[in-house]
């Protein structure tokens, strides 16, 4: 990890790796959401 | 259209211009015409790369495309947020760090002159033509509905926007971008609205999804798997759209300058990162609401007439060939088997519905059949006119003038950042890099003739596009997906392959990219079963595995110039 990425701290949380598995997660839950959504409508 | 249109979409149009040289202050030189001084705050940089992927035809193409094959398309996206995490781990720290203008200029810091000269000409070459297919398609449909001319419709699509995109630079298009898509959602929330409000009474949204849903229209995850195992011709299902997706996501917005641009005008990486991660998790969602639009106007033709072909344009272009009589009693007959079939939808009679559905698709098929002999000519696909032809039929006034408007602001937002960063390659890899040292006062001058030239070039393609047809279209759609594998290979072994040196890597491009030609042809020709969105894959994976193999026969290891860390 390099001085400029020391410095620049991650909004809201501590680390960015936060971020990084939010994003992931939400995307795992829109797919489950669709899931339900192609199932109940089909 | 009436006046009240006329009048929304001319004060609509002329206040983004105004705003846009309103915004134009910005220093004279090359940090701040393409960067803003990189200045930006996330929000921004959030909306300037939501406002430079989304299209025009996004915005015509996508309803359109789930009234005819489901909502199934969104899997396309699943990719994508995917793709930001890693753009954020690596891409965005190492182009920050440098301060580089374009990505390829990173290409020669790792590599040499010749990586990052061939990749900014593939750049070049495949944006400037995509771009005037972006101007050419949405004019191309509003010209066919409208009556307007061709040549003017290209002009106001892809000309009026250069005047702020010269004047202001990166500050007034990322300005614009933001007002931009504040109407554009405005109006497809208030579109979306009429169509619900249109709905027969007792038939609200829930209703219309099961309606949806019953015609198999809310297909949103499918596997691509059937019982001969798995279609690799399949274009969007949930493996193709996460693997392929993903690739295609990484290279359009870490490798094509028209994205990296837009996240380097940020204030710093904090920012470039918020931005990029915002846009991961809005994107699928707002792609999921624009397809549901296209599952809302379907249901509304369930209970009202539906027209035998979307494009006037092409019913008007039979009744001129062969088939002008045979056309007048198949449009009769079809009026009343709609008639038929609304009256059955509303006493819920499925069985005659279904019987009626399905002679109501025969009459369908003989129109598009008609509209593929060679004699006549025409375009047998109508999917980009379904939501524009609802908008005209059923919309109030000044409502279909706001909806035209989003439709130009769309292709307004996506073209003005792309010259932007064709002008930035143009004088930052090619003029700045192989003339005499400029002033600054004389590079500035210089980007804004070259916006202006790209701005012209990209009008002029658009109007060859058209007086080419389809097959230009085709041949440069699937121009950017032969092309953006390799380069994102070559960025991929940049970062995360530093044995590799330059001479391996340009070598295995060449051969990779020829390889991913290969497979195109061979696919024209039936040999080869393959959805252009495993390309990606192909050429990236191809790239990073070959010039690891051929560093292995050179003799020296490389020392990387500008390594990501």
């Amino acid at each position: 990890m390099d001085m400029e990425e020391q410095e620049e701290q991650s909004p809201l949380f501590k680390k960015w790796g936060t971020w990084y598995r939010l994003v992931i997660g939400f995307l795992v839950l829109l797919i489950l959401f669709f899931y339900f959504l192609t199932k109940h409508f089909s | 259209m009436s006046r009240p249109d006329w009048i929304v979409l001319v004060l609509t149009l002329l206040g983004i211009i105004a705003y846009g040289l309103y915004k134009s202050r910005t220093s004279r030189d090359l940090d701040g015409y393409f960067l803003a001084n990189r200045s930006v705050p996330w929000y921004m940089v959030l909306l300037g790369i939501m406002g430079t992927q989304a299209s025009a035809v996004t915005f015509l193409s996508a309803p359109g495309q789930a009234y005819t094959d489901g909502m199934r398309f969104v899997q396309y996206y699943f990719g994508l947020p995917l793709a930001m995490v890693v753009l954020c781990i690596t891409f965005v720290p190492a182009f920050h760090r440098l301060k580089i203008y374009t990505a390829y200029e990173f290409l020669e810091q790792r590599f040499d002159l010749k990586t990052r000269t061939l990749t900014s000409f593939l750049f070049l070459l495949q944006r400037g033509l995509s771009t005037g297919i972006s101007i050419s398609a949405p004019s191309i449909i509003l010209s066919s509905l409208l009556g307007w001319d061709i040549i003017w419709t290209n002009i106001f699509m892809g000309g009026l926007l250069i005047i702020y995109a010269v004047t202001g630079g990166a500050r007034a298009i990322a300005y614009t971008q933001q007002l931009q898509l504040i109407i554009i959602f405005a109006g497809m929330f208030v579109a979306g609205y009429m169509v619900i409000h249109r709905l027969p009474e007792g038939v609200g949204l829930s209703e219309a999804l099961h309606i949806g849903g019953k015609a198999g229209k809310l297909n949103i995850i499918t596997t691509g798997i059937s019982e001969n195992g798995f279609d690799w011709n399949d274009r969007y299902n949930l493996f193709s759209g996460i693997i392929g997706g993903f690739f295609l996501a990484l290279s359009y917005f870490g490798t094509d300058q028209s994205q990296v641009g837009r996240y380097l005008t940020a204030r710093s990486v904090s920012e470039s990162r918020l931005g990029l991660l915002m846009n991961g998790f809005v994107k699928v969602p707002m792609q999921f609401f624009i397809l549901l639009l296209g599952v809302l106007v379907f249901t509304f033709y369930q209970f009202n007439p539906e027209p035998v072909f979307f494009n006037q344009a092409q019913l008007d272009l039979l009744s001129r060939s062969k088939y002008k009589d045979s056309l007048v009693l198949l449009e009769r007959s079809y009026a009343e088997t709609e008639a038929l079939r609304i009256k059955h939808v509303t006493a819920s009679s499925s069985l005659q519905v279904q019987q009626i559905t399905a002679a109501k698709d025969g009459y369908r098929s003989t129109v598009k059949r008609w509209l593929k002999d060679k004699e006549v000519g025409g375009d047998d696909n109508d999917t980009n006119y379904i939501f524009l032809r609802f908008v005209f039929d059923y919309l109030p006034k000044g409502l279909i003038g706001l909806l035209i408007a989003v439709i130009f602001l769309a292709a307004w937002g996506s073209i003005s950042a792309t010259l932007n960063s064709l002008s930035s390659c143009t004088i930052v890899d090619f003029h700045k890099r192989f003339s005499k040292p400029l002033s600054q006062e004389k590079e500035f001058r210089l980007s804004r003739i070259y916006t202006f030239f790209w701005g012209v070039f990209c009008v002029a393609v658009a109007q060859l596009a058209y007086n080419l047809g389809n097959s230009l279209i085709e041949a440069v759609n699937v121009l950017g997906s032969l092309f953006y594998g390799v380069i994102l290979g070559i960025f991929l072994v940049a970062f995360y392959r530093k044995r590799v040196g330059a001479t391996a890597v340009f070598i295995s491009a060449i051969i990779t990219e020829a390889f991913v030609i290969l497979l195109n042809v061979l696919g024209r020709k039936g040999i080869v079963s393959l959805s252009f969105l495993w390309f990606n894959l192909v050429g990236a994976v191809g790239v990073v595995l070959l010039s690891e193999l051929i560093q292995k026969f050179m003799k020296k290891a490389p020392v990387a110039a500008a390594s990501p860390e």
